[in-house]
């Protein structure tokens, strides 16, 4: 019979173990809601623009966020310090920036070439190679047992039958320009791309990276990715015109990025706590938000017929079905053992401090780390960012559209809503860490 | 000895990335996607 003290110790670190997973889902809700949300501001955007300019300029308002929302959140002393204890992730974070990059670009090809409703379940198919590379590399999965596994799998399954149908609907009156092999493989790939830079992700948090951090070095590989290729696609001096002549509506594309990157820390909050095979399908119900956004705010399926809105439902409803199998399938006590093998053999292998590992795999800081405290340098961060959005504000021309306010505050509010209680909790249970 | 130190370290930090599988597949997959890009484009 063990000891009183370490049985007490015993249910603590349960308890521990099942509010993080708990946090995890969360997080993954709130990152669905987050990123669906993130392309609202798209919409407003007068068309005329090239793609490639529109996802450039998302990308500037993605670094912008990406370095002041940490600055606010823990100080950049707290960003370095994680980097000196694991800098080889600095490699992962500039990947994973680049693949995100190389991915996005491809979907604006797929949806060119065949249409949202064949290309978004196409590439949506990045949560099923999530798993297959967190079961491969990260024991995610491992010794959960077959209700637990045919859990994740089936939802993920149903989940990307529910994005099918709702993309179907979504577009349907709407055909894409030319049905083309090219679209295909450009979804295709833009899936693998994303379901791959998903190993960064569930690499750094193993080894006790902050998402905050990561996030910070990722912006480079981001930005740095997206100016190159936009830069080869149209010119520099096209692409200065192309910007110039855009002016009017930066503020709502650079307000996407920032929306999109409170998604994103969410999401990859999300990895943290439930691994990337449960983590990616939850923040994946981003379409089911968007889809509400494009419903209820701007009118979207307005005097279709019975068929589109039966679509809708059905979608939704498989959404929420496969959400719900994953949600109700967190790991149990033999699954997280193997998840600590493998930060094991990360912080062996990479010579990180054993016990930094495991108290960042707990959601907490050693005791011998110092507390995170901002300094002049992240309030010089966070007014440079808020002036760039005022700037853009000024020169912004709200454009003619006609929107349903009603619905748009209501989802906001959920927004918001969603963003208090996950923060909260983040904040309570972690401190962010 | 003490100053060769950061030097062997780094050295051994790069062997571990460049020996390391979950650096080589996000390169392919990086690589393949640009050669897709290219030959869509």
């Amino acid at each position: 019979m063990p000891p009183v003290a370490n049985t007490q110790i015993g249910y603590a670190t349960e308890s521990r173990a099942k509010k993080l997973q708990l946090l995890g889902i969360l997080s993954g809700f709130a990152a669905g809601a987050w990123l669906g949300a993130a392309e609202a501001p798209t919409k407003l955007v007068s068309i005329g623009i090239s793609p490639m300019v529109i996802s450039l300029i998302m990308v500037i308002g993605v670094f912008l966020a990406r370095w002041s929302l940490p600055a606010l959140i823990l100080g950049t002393s707290s960003v370095r310090a994680d980097v000196l204890r694991a800098p080889h992730l600095v490699i992962w974070a500039l990947l994973a920036g680049c693949l995100w990059a190389v991915a996005n670009t491809l979907t604006i090809f797929a949806i060119r070439d065949i249409g949202l409703s064949i290309a978004f379940p196409l590439w949506n198919s990045n949560s099923l190679l999530g798993i297959l590379w967190g079961f491969l590399f990260f024991n995610e999965l491992r010794q959960a047992g077959w209700r637990r596994l045919a859990g994740v799998l089936g939802g993920a399954l149903v989940m990307c039958a529910g994005a099918t149908l709702l993309a179907i609907a979504s577009s349907s009156g709407h055909g894409p320009a030319a049905h083309s092999l090219n679209g295909v493989w450009a979804a295709l790939g833009a899936g693998i791309l994303w379901g791959t830079m998903y190993i960064p992700y569930r690499k750094a948090y193993l080894t006790g990276m902050n998402p905050l951090s990561f996030v910070t070095f990722f912006s480079f590989g981001e930005l740095g990715m997206m100016t190159l290729l936009s830069v080869s696609s149209l010119g520099l001096a096209p692409l200065w015109q192309e910007l110039l002549g855009a002016r009017s509506v930066i503020f709502w594309l650079i307000l996407g990025g920032f929306v999109w990157v409170i998604g994103d820390i969410f999401q990859q909050f999300a990895a943290k706590y439930v691994g990337i095979s449960r983590g990616i399908p939850l923040s994946n119900s981003n379409q089911l938000w968007g889809l509400l956004w494009g419903i209820f705010v701007f009118g979207e399926l307005h005097g279709r017929n019975s068929s589109i809105y039966l679509e809708v439902i059905g979608g939704s409803l498989l959404m929420m079905l496969g959400v719900g199998a994953i949600a109700f399938s967190s790991a149990t006590g033999q699954e997280q053992t193997r998840w600590k093998e493998a930060a094991i053999r990360e912080s062996d292998r990479y010579g990180v401090a054993a016990d930094f590992v495991e108290a960042r795999m707990d959601g907490r800081q050693l005791v011998t780390e110092a507390k995170p405290s901002r300094g002049a340098l992240d309030w010089l961060l966070v007014v440079f960012a808020t002036s760039v959005f005022v700037i853009f504000a000024a020169m912004a021309r709200v454009p003619q559209l006609s929107l349903h306010w009603g619905p748009a505050a209501l989802l906001t509010a959920a927004l918001f809503l969603l963003l208090i209680i996950c923060g909260l909790a983040l904040w309570r249970t972690t401190r962010f860490h | 000895m003490n100053a060769t130190e950061p030097n062997t370290k780094a050295r051994g930090r790069w062997a571990s990335i460049l020996g390391d599988i979950h650096f080589w597949v996000p390169v392919a997959v990086l690589m393949g996607g640009l050669l897709l890009l290219r030959f869509i484009r």
